[in-house]
């Protein structure tokens, strides 16, 4: 697959230099764009409490421990299917107003050959890759707002071959081609920036967007349009980016991205996004989409499958275990648009967990169904998106090194937990549902009003969601108001 | 599965390759970009931002557009090449096309001996027009060695600016049909 893409690409790039139509030559220009946003955020959240920090600093774990929350003060956050107490004091509600704010600086460099090849580069600053600190030392960490890069890449496209890019990016499926994701309204609805203001508490903000497939190093392929149609593919060897291997020593850990198994790997099928740290290895990305009019009417289809394959987990004693199914997930989604109306819809299957995260072998498949509208009238857009989601839940196995140095290829052992006692699951069906509902004002150029409203529901049979308080809170909800102003630059 | 990906993936470039008339080059605006729903509505592709280096071509277009010519030309675009064309065969000394003014260098004609020309052409306005270009020619002749200024014939200048309007309307019904 690899060397197919790699060997195309070069292909294409050859094509690409070779001297075509002599066209005016322009100099590169740069340019500096971006945004500035600040909102009011009231949040309605099950289970936003403060309890004893855990030993883990936040994010040192996968996105699925986030469902396990610490019960005992000063221990490790519990496994998945232990069974634990509730905890007895310790904890303080969290308070339900903020003000969040975010920006980004993006670069643009622009130019175009004398054989009209255009060519340039974007690279994004952004503001907000700390979420939160645990670390309790002065100085001894960077702070919420220190920069970071959000995407670069370079570009070079002609009209005849089309577009190749090169670098941190979204690929064709996750972000660049979709259809149906209806968003332009307020700041996105179920999508949108309501992840400001929502505790990781119980994960109810992860929602699986095609922007949370990642801007990994990828080297991405965008065809012209002909007959209305364009494809895109992608290809990424992991799920990092950035300059370095990530391997700061021969201690590889998951961050190291050449890492094919690593001690650990059973918490990273769903990836911890800040850090960057994933089992995904060779991800790779295509996508066919089509845009036209009938009868006045706007549309667009587009058909994507992104897969890929997983890292093995490496136990202590040096056995690997392949506990992690491949990636692999089909998407196909569409949207019209007439009279400032656009509805649309999108529906995903197959082997993924929320956030775009490796199953274990054996789990569930996902299901996801997207659909959204928006109406825009003169400097007015208003709309609403609502999804729901099936995926596994606390998974019906776990990794055991016990089981791998035995010999099981896998190291999966079922889960012990019994239904309704503790984070006790057994094979347990995971609901994500959620919809928000907006609108815009424009009022001038780039200077926006937005208000907007959304919920976002984790729900799991016989799970307790919410360990801090008494009995099984097998439903956590996070409801989110925002009200605030945007600036685009 | 994976054998119809690879085949697909390496067909993508040869098959964009064959659209023939029917294909464009898809803009870099036209792709989703993830964050827009934080950055909605900025303008996307090669025209975001605001230059901070180089030429910004968009900015000269909105501002040729803005004043009414959408060509960079501050006079009517047909006349301005009609001229140029027509007094293209003396030698120019200067042209501006904002201000419109055209001025040639002296030309002394092979079969005119002791008489050379100059001319000076004014394209007057944005508008297409019978009267929307002057052309004055001056005229002098050898006189003992010396140059000396000498009257032209009165059709003279109208004959030149017949034949300017004449090359702009060839120019106009050129672009029409096209």
């Amino acid at each position: 697959m690899r060397k197919i893409l790699l060997g195309t690409t070069a292909v294409v790039g050859a094509a690409l230099l070779a001297p075509a139509v002599a066209v005016a030559q322009e100099a590169p220009t740069v340019r500096i764009g971006g945004f500035f946003r600040a909102y009011y955020g009231n949040t309605q959240q099950s289970g936003r409490n403060s309890t004893t920090p855990s030993s883990l600093a936040t994010n040192t774990s996968g996105a699925t421990s986030n469902l396990n929350q610490q019960t005992t003060p000063g221990a490790q956050t519990t496994a998945i299917g232990a069974t634990t107490t509730e905890s007895a004091g310790n904890v303080a509600r969290l308070s339900k107003n903020d003000f969040s704010t975010d920006a980004e600086v993006h670069v643009f460099v622009n130019g175009k050959t004398a054989n009209g090849l255009s060519y340039g580069a974007v690279v994004e600053i952004a503001f907000n890759q700390q979420e939160g600190r645990n670390i309790v030392q002065q100085r001894a960490s960077t702070g919420k707002t220190t920069a970071s890069i959000d995407e670069m890449y370079a570009f070079v496209a002609s009209p005849t071959f089309g577009q190749i890019r090169f670098g941190d990016e979204d690929g064709p499926v996750g972000g660049l081609m979709n259809s149906g994701v209806i968003t332009n309204f307020g700041t996105g609805g179920i999508y949108g920036d309501r992840e400001s203001f929502v505790t990781r508490q119980a994960n109810v903000r992860t929602t699986t967007s095609p922007g949370g497939l990642g801007d990994n190093t990828k080297i991405i392929y965008l065809s012209p349009q002909f007959f209305g149609f364009d494809f895109g593919a992608s290809f990424a060897f992991n799920y990092n980016e950035g300059e370095d291997t990530g391997c700061p020593s021969n201690q590889s850990s998951g961050f190291c991205d050449a890492a094919y198994a690593f001690t650990g790997a059973s918490n990273f099928g769903i990836a911890a996004a800040g850090p960057n740290q994933s089992v995904r290895r060779n991800e790779y990305q295509a996508a066919v989409r089509w845009r036209g009019s009938l009868a006045g009417i706007g549309l667009a289809v587009t058909g994507g499958y992104v897969g890929a394959g997983a890292a093995r987990e490496l136990t202590l004693q040096g056995t690997q275990a392949r506990l992690f199914n491949n990636l692999n997930v089909f998407q196909v989604g569409a949207q019209a648009s007439a009279y400032g109306f656009t509805v649309g819809a999108q529906y995903e299957h197959g082997d993924a967990n929320f956030f775009w995260g490796n199953t274990l072998r054996g789990d569930r498949p996902m299901d996801q169904f997207f659909t959204g509208a928006s109406y825009t009238i003169g400097p007015v857009t208003i709309g609403g998106n609502y999804l729901i989601q099936t995926v596994e839940g606390g998974s019906r196995s776990s990794f055991s090194a016990a089981a791998a140095n035995a010999g099981s290829s896998t190291g999966l052992v079922a889960n012990p937990g019994t239904p309704g006692v503790g984070n006790g699951t057994n094979a347990a069906l995971m609901r994500r549902i959620g919809w928000g509902v907006g609108g815009n004002y424009r009022l001038a150029p780039g200077l926006d009003i937005v208000a907007e409203y959304s919920s976002y529901t984790v729900a799991e049979r016989g799970r307790d969601l919410d360990p801090s308080n008494p009995g099984i809170q097998d439903r956590n909800t996070a409801k989110v108001f925002i009200l605030g102003t945007r600036l685009a630059f | 599965m994976k054998p119809v990906l690879f085949a697909f993936v390496a067909a993508l470039p040869l098959l964009a390759a064959c659209g023939g008339e029917n294909q464009r080059l898809v803009g870099n605006d036209e792709y989703g970009d993830w964050r827009q729903g934080r950055a909605r509505n900025r303008p996307q592709g090669a025209s975001a931002g605001i230059v901070v280096f180089g030429v910004d071509k968009d900015r000269e277009a909105r501002e040729a557009a803005a004043s009414g010519g959408g060509t960079g030309l501050s006079v009517n675009a047909y006349l301005w090449r009609a001229t140029l064309d027509t007094l293209s065969f003396m030698p120019l000394a200067s042209a501006d096309p904002f201000g419109g003014t055209i001025i040639t260098d002296w030309y002394a004609p092979a079969t005119a001996n002791g008489e050379r020309f100059r001319a000076q052409a004014y394209v007057l306005g944005r508008q297409l027009r019978s009267d929307g270009v002057r052309v004055q020619v001056f005229r002098q002749t050898l006189d003992r060695g010396q140059w000396v200024d000498s009257p032209v014939s009165p059709s003279t200048n109208s004959d030149l600016e017949d034949k300017v309007l004449a090359r702009a309307r060839e120019l106009r019904s050129q672009s029409a049909s096209r």
